[in-house]
């Protein structure tokens, strides 16, 4: 039987909120600050796995 | 896609739990200048509450062994921040086992999903006819699309289904691991019963056409590139009267990755 489904709509943050704070590395190591790096733009967070596999 | 996002001013951004010098080698292959983030122990995906723990708990139901490459994992998918920072729209996986027809947030936003045309790739022997095609022939990250097998069997003859007699083959199929796809179950009708006569046995089989369906989900970042899907359809077909060797047709799926031209993000 497989496992029952999963409220994908409580998982992470919400619509309606902040995006929290993130800093980290680039792919060239620079460390980058997601909304100073924005300043003020529209945005696409994408969440994905690995790229190594 | 990214210059098209750039000159609309939108900025992109993607987030994994890989070192800095996977995401460098990832970007260097395939061009990418947008920021790929590296979030090397999944802290950031833990302090969001992003963490699959799913897959863990899928591969322990299904007797899979642990993976270490599992561990931190988050769900792909997207949020929309607007010009404040504010999540106008977020799109996330609802669930395994909807049957849904791209519910990427991508997919669904630019419509890309075109009618099942010509783009069927047809294979067949004396006994059995095998179609296969893909909800579309583009994909963009975090869309689902279905791997679609039709089978059919000549007139008088019959494929076999799960659970097959002992040295026998049952209708299958199997699509090659490939990067960056998550490749999900496969799900057939269900066979119905079968007796030959002055056997004390009762067969489970397919007869006519018989349409499987497997979900991939596209998880690998954005400029990923063009894919090939390769699915080998696995049967074994019998008449009244004699059984055919097992056949295993192989099938190549060719998939790009959709261009984000002239398109726009989800208004929120």
């Amino acid at each position: 039987m497989p496992l029952p489904p999963r409220d994908f709509t409580k998982i992470g943050p919400t619509e309606g909120e902040r995006f929290p704070d993130v800093r980290l590395p680039d792919q060239h190591g620079a460390t980058v600050d997601l909304h100073a790096t924005r300043g003020g733009r529209k945005a696409l967070v994408v969440f994905h796995r690995s790229a190594d596999w | 896609m990214w210059p098209t996002l750039k000159a609309e001013g939108v900025a992109l951004f993607a987030i994994s739990y890989d070192p800095v010098a996977v995401l460098r080698a990832f970007a260097d292959k395939h061009g990418i200048t947008y920021p790929l983030l590296s979030d090397e122990g999944s802290h950031v995906i833990r302090r969001l509450g992003l963490v699959n723990e799913r897959v863990q708990e899928d591969h322990a139901h299904y007797g899979i062994p642990a993976n270490p490459r599992h561990v931190g994992l988050p769900y792909p998918g997207a949020f929309v921040l607007d010009e404040a920072g504010i999540i106008s729209r977020k799109r996330f996986h609802e669930s395994y086992r909807v049957r849904d027809t791209g519910a990427g947030l991508l997919a669904r936003t630019l419509d890309q999903l075109e009618p099942v045309a010509d783009r069927a790739v047809t294979r067949q022997d004396e006994a059995v006819r095998a179609r296969a095609w893909l909800d579309s022939s583009t994909y963009a990250f975090f869309q689902r699309l279905h791997v679609n097998v039709e089978v059919r069997a000549a007139p008088g003859f019959h494929v076999y289904g799960a659970p097959v007699p002992t040295g026998f083959v049952p209708l299958s199929m199997e699509v090659a691991p490939i990067d960056g796809v998550e490749i999900g179950a496969a799900e057939w009708p269900a066979p119905h019963p079968f007796e030959v006569k002055g056997l004390d046995e009762r067969f489970w089989v397919h007869e006519g056409t018989v349409h499987g369906t497997l979900p991939l989900t596209f998880s690998a970042p954005p400029g990923a590139g063009d894919r090939v899907i390769q699915v080998t359809v696995t049967y074994q077909a019998c008449s009244d009267s004699e059984c055919l060797a097992p056949m295993a047709l192989a099938l190549s799926l060719p998939v790009r990755e959709a261009a984000l031209e002239g398109r726009e993000l989800p208004k929120a």
